[in-house]
């Protein structure tokens, strides 16, 4: 047995956990933490479902070694509302759009959205499109995606 | 056979040196069992599909000597355990290195280009590694220690065959450098892909000198189309010294599609590759060629 002692936070919240070397970041996040609002879906860093944000950066935590993890400051889609539970508006966007369909993508897309809108507060289709180019939504529901994102530029 | 992906299966030793003096030395302890690991974009991928399964791993990231990008007067450096994005940013405000800019930010998405690395993506040797045409064309090398030694070798030399390269057992990338860019020079990189965030089909990256309308020198680099990236030598010289036009440039790119060996495979065939590589050669010869103007 190869475990060792990670500490992290995870919105906000300090976390001590005991892993395998081989557990990834999401199966900590999911399974131990309980926080499933990061999805897992390809397994191989292709769809872009098991985005977080790693000391503020997005990275998938599918292909990310929850050892990798020491000391950084993690942030789910589970981080993005209020305590009391008030959207962000770029989760508001995303309802107003209609930019969800079966959702399985929308964790990863709201945290790369985000993730764009907190560099670049007035990004063109073109930025916008560049950016979630690595999150795949199966449902294709790109244009209301784009849209959504793009009503939340200042 | 069902491919497992959900779960990281081989179990491993996970160690984090804190400087290349110790990680040189965890190599050398655990040998060829052991396998250095800095992004784990590729290395995890293939640890997830059972292709590999170290039994000792040493990530190479908090190793800050292995992290940074200096602008010398001959040479541009950057560390082997430098992040994509971070060379997204450099290029970004250094518009010289055009091709190393398009290729690093065509490399993946932007999650990858967060976690993976420079020296990674060349380590992993994979025939359709973006970074390495546009560093080939700019002449890079790189250096590779060992305890006690360290050696530069051309970055050409240093690619042997698919995921097969002239590191050593007890050796670790330390370092990339580039040339730098001279006045009336000009690079560029471009790939072919399916969807966005993709593995190339097919990529190119050229770099020409140039003095009024004639070509002193050019690099010509294809990616995914043989084992390795591929300088094409014969269509260099080909080019070399001469008027350029449009007539030239036919007779070069026939050569480029002559002198590449693609296989078909599940992203293109054969003849495809051959075919797009004199297209592909043109735009990128181009695009570079008016840079170089530009200089002037």
């Amino acid at each position: 047995m190869n475990k060792k002692v990670v500490n992290f936070t995870v919105n906000g919240e300090p976390h001590e956990v005991l892993v395998e070397t081989n557990t990834l970041l999401l199966h900590v996040l999911r399974d131990e933490l309980g926080l499933t609002g990061t999805k897992y879906s390809c397994g191989t860093g292709q769809c872009g479902s098991c985005t977080v944000l790693v000391n503020g950066e997005p990275i998938l935590s599918c292909i990310f070694l929850a050892v990798a993890a020491e000391g950084a400051d993690i942030v789910t889609i589970e981080g993005l509302s209020a305590p009391d539970g008030t959207l962000e508006s770029v989760q508001e966007a995303f309802l107003d759009f209609g930019a969800i369909q079966c959702g399985f993508c929308t964790p990863g897309l709201v945290l790369m959205a985000k993730d764009l809108l907190n560099k670049n507060p007035n990004p063109s289709e073109t930025e916008i499109r560049e950016h979630i180019k690595g999150n795949l939504c199966r449902c294709t529901g790109y244009v209301s995606i784009v849209r959504a994102i793009k009503s939340c530029s200042k | 056979m069902a491919v497992n992906t959900r779960i990281l299966k081989p179990e491993f030793e996970y160690f984090v040196p804190k400087s290349l003096q110790e990680a040189l030395q965890l190599i050398v302890q655990y040998g060829p069992e052991a396998k250095v690991i800095a992004g784990g974009t590729d290395l995890l991928v293939q640890m997830k599909q059972e292709v590999i399964s170290p039994k000792y791993l040493i990530n190479i990231m908090k190793i800050p000597e292995m992290q940074f990008i200096k602008k010398e007067k001959d040479w541009l450096r950057i560390g082997a355990a430098t992040k994509w994005n971070e060379i997204v940013d450099f290029c970004a405000k250094n518009d010289k290195y055009t091709a190393l800019y398009e290729a690093s930010h065509s490399l993946g998405k932007i999650q990858v280009r967060n976690m993976g690395t420079i020296g990674g993506n060349l380590c992993t040797a994979s025939p359709a590694a973006d970074s390495a045409p546009a560093i080939l064309a700019l002449n890079g090398r790189v250096k590779l220690a060992c305890l006690g030694r360290e050696r530069t070798l051309d970055l050409e030399d240093f690619f042997k065959g698919v995921n097969v390269t002239a590191l050593a057992p007890n050796e670790i990338m330390t370092e990339i450098q580039i040339p730098s860019i001279q006045k009336g020079t000009g690079s560029a990189f471009l790939k072919i892909t399916r969807v966005g965030a993709d593995i190339s089909k097919i990529s190119c990256a050229v770099a020409v000198e140039r003095q009024g309308e004639i070509c002193t020198s050019c690099q010509i680099v294809l990616g995914a189309v043989a084992p390795v990236p591929l300088k094409l030598k014969d269509a260099n010289k080909t080019i070399g010294g001469k008027h350029v036009d449009s007539s030239l440039l036919d007779e070069v790119g026939r050569k480029v599609s002559e002198g590449i060996k693609p296989i078909t495979d599940i992203r293109s065939t054969a003849d495809y590759r051959r075919q797009v590589a004199a297209v592909l050669f043109k735009d990128v010869f181009w695009m570079a060629w008016k840079r170089a103007g530009e200089g002037e």
